[in-house]
């Protein structure tokens, strides 16, 4: 088949390549991964069995580092249903290439997401009560609450992302099942669903698929929406702000885009798809984390214009006690790696180098994890009421575990799933290449 | 799946597969089939097959949601009618959210199934014979009914590397 830089042939052997048995650099990350989860789950069952006082969480800081991982991850998450699902329907074409990774990523990320809320409640064998079910007092959840708007939001985004996701695998699966024996035919023969590529399959496909799209499209926006008001409906100074929904789904972009160039990074080398994988892909990518850095140093300059603006407030005094008081260091830290390093990124040839760019968007990373933890300690830890005070946060081993363990876990499934399954669309890379696309880098 | 009796044409170069399509198109055969490693628009545009109606069933599903999603909020809000931080006990903007999101959930859902029947479907009224080589790189272009020798002829002369008959 006459095609761009790659025949089709050539496209999928390099993805079936990536399928074969985990190398010893594989198969020891997974390991570390599975280590990491494992101390995770350890520390966690310290928590169940002594209780949250194992934890630094106290008053007035009631929230802390496991509602920071929950942020954390369902932000990340978001970048994933952003570049396939909106950078589909926006016809953007570098996202052929990376789409399947930020998919993975999403749907893992919410599945790491969602252990925080469970894991924070101290008595996680009654997380079912926050699902609604009419219980023997007929007693119903508060629909008005942002808390159970969470729940919904949260747990719709994660089976869209997965159907999205699976669905997007059938025909790889089925050129993969095609071109392999024994039992990796049988397992992509279960994903590939029969599919033979036939015109009517094809026709109902698009059409299906267009249409998670646009489902997808208003998740990515209403998710972190909701996750923000978790905050900004309360009346806390430092939360209570209408700012939140569109900083925290800019921030959720960002971070989460970060994420996708900090894994594809490493990944494309491993697995060797620098020729599916090319610097230009990087290069596209990197600049959505460019414009998203200047979209949150905005609403992070917007948030202090606010609160500075009009006679002294609570908010105000929030605000100066983030930047001055014991936390500053921190925010100083976010500061520099959300506003100031990406800068770099405005540089043609720091785009251009892959090793630039993994520096770059990992300090982001970390910049967006304390992003989420200044917000919510601080505003905590400032507290107004008299018997409270203020009060100091520090993170205990237990939390520091679970966080680590959440890592674990994150990583766990996602060097599992780029051996099990294609990494890279097969399809759409062919479809692409036979267009030319590449070319175009 | 076994198809029915015609002719396969198989084409490395999806130009030349186009071409053979709107080539038989013009000789009058109504039943062709193709199958191919991607959705390429230039086939589908030559086959002028009529767009998914998936729409409907979706748009369907979608609406179902969201009225599941304001009857879930109303019928639990009225059912223990308690009146907190002084808002109304049916309060529409917050149900609003809970309604999106399940109208997105079941829409997603209907969206899933109508796919697999659909598909299902297709695949047992239009089967298209089996190859490999379709969903790597090569198209095949699949004539069922009327004059199959005059079919035979046009995919050869349209630059197919093999033309079969499937009995």
């Amino acid at each position: 088949m006459s095609t761009g830089a790659l025949s089709a042939r050539e496209i999928q052997a390099k993805v079936l390549a990536t399928q074969g048995r985990p190398g010893a650099i594989h198969t020891l990350l997974i390991a570390v991964a599975g280590a990491a989860a494992a101390l995770g789950a350890w520390c966690w069952s310290v928590q169940i069995r002594v209780g949250l006082q194992v934890s630094g969480l106290n008053r007035p800081v009631g929230w802390a580092v496991y509602i920071t991982n929950f942020v954390f991850w369902v932000g990340v998450a978001h970048s994933g249903t952003l570049i396939s699902a909106v950078l589909f329907l926006l016809r953007a074409r570098f996202r052929t290439a990376v789409y399947r990774v930020a998919e993975a990523m999403t749907v893992f990320g919410v599945m790491t997401a969602g252990l925080f809320p469970v894991i924070h409640l101290g008595r996680p064998w009654f997380a079912y009560w926050l699902f609604p079910y009419p219980n023997e007092r007929h007693l119903w959840v508060n629909f008005r609450s942002p808390l159970m708007w969470d729940v919904f939001a949260v747990s719709t985004y994660f089976i869209v992302s997965a159907i999205f996701l699976t669905v997007g695998i059938v025909p790889d699966a089925a050129a993969l099942r095609d071109a392999s024996a024994g039992w990796r035919r049988r397992f992509y023969g279960f994903f590939a669903f029969g599919w033979r590529g036939t015109d009517e399959e094809w026709r109902h496909y698009a059409r299906a698929y267009l249409y998670f799209a646009a489902f997808a499209t208003p998740l990515v926006f209403s998710v972190h929406s909701v996750v923000s008001w978790d905050f900004a409906v309360s009346i806390l100074p430092g939360w209570h702000s209408t700012i939140f929904p569109p900083y925290f789904v800019a921030g959720a972009i960002f971070s989460g885009i970060a994420l996708v160039v900090t894994l594809l990074v490493p990944l494309r080398r491993v697995l060797h798809l620098e020729s599916l994988i090319t610097s230009w892909h990087l290069d596209m990518t990197s600049r959505v984390v460019l414009l998203t850095s200047l979209i949150v140093t905005y609403s992070y300059i917007l948030e202090y214009v606010l609160a500075f603006r009009g006679p002294p407030s609570d908010e105000r005094s929030t605000l100066l006690y983030r930047a001055t008081g014991p936390f500053a260091p921190l925010f100083w830290i976010m500061v520099a790696c959300n506003c100031v390093f990406p800068l770099l990124l405005f540089l043609r040839k720091v785009r251009a180098r892959p090793a630039a760019l993994l520096v770059i968007c990992i300090l982001v990373n970390v910049g967006m994890w304390l992003e989420r933890f200044v917000i919510i300690v601080t505003s905590l830890s400032h507290d107004r009421i008299p018997f409270d005070w203020w009060g100091m946060y520090r993170p205990t081993f237990v939390e520091a575990g679970i966080t680590v363990g959440s890592l674990g876990w994150f990583f766990f499934w996602f060097l599992i799933f780029v051996k099990l399954l294609p990494a890279v669309s097969i399809s759409e890379m062919k479809e692409a290449a036979v267009e030319g696309v590449e070319d175009a880098g | 799946m076994r198809a029915e009796p015609g002719v396969l044409g198989v084409f490395a170069d999806l130009t030349r597969g186009a071409q053979a399509i709107r080539a038989l198109r013009a000789a009058g055969h109504s039943d062709i089939r193709m199958a191919s490693p991607a959705p390429f628009p230039e086939l589908v545009e030559a086959l002028g097959r009529p767009r998914s109606r998936l729409d409907s069933v979706t748009l369907s599903g979608a609406l179902l949601g969201v009225a599941a999603g304001f009857a879930l909020c109303i019928g639990t809000a009225i059912a223990w009618p308690l009146l907190t931080g002084g808002k109304p006990i049916v309060s529409v903007p917050p149900f609003v959210i809970i309604a999106f999101e399940v109208a997105v959930l079941i829409g997603a859902g209907v969206n899933l199934v109508a796919l697999a029947v659909t598909v299902g479907r297709g695949r047992r009224r239009r089967p298209v014979p089996f190859d490999p080589r379709f969903s790597a790189d090569r198209v095949g272009v699949f004539v069922v009914g009327g004059n199959l020798g005059e079919a035979e002829t046009i995919l050869r002369k349209n630059g197919a590397e093999e033309v079969r008959r499937v009995a």
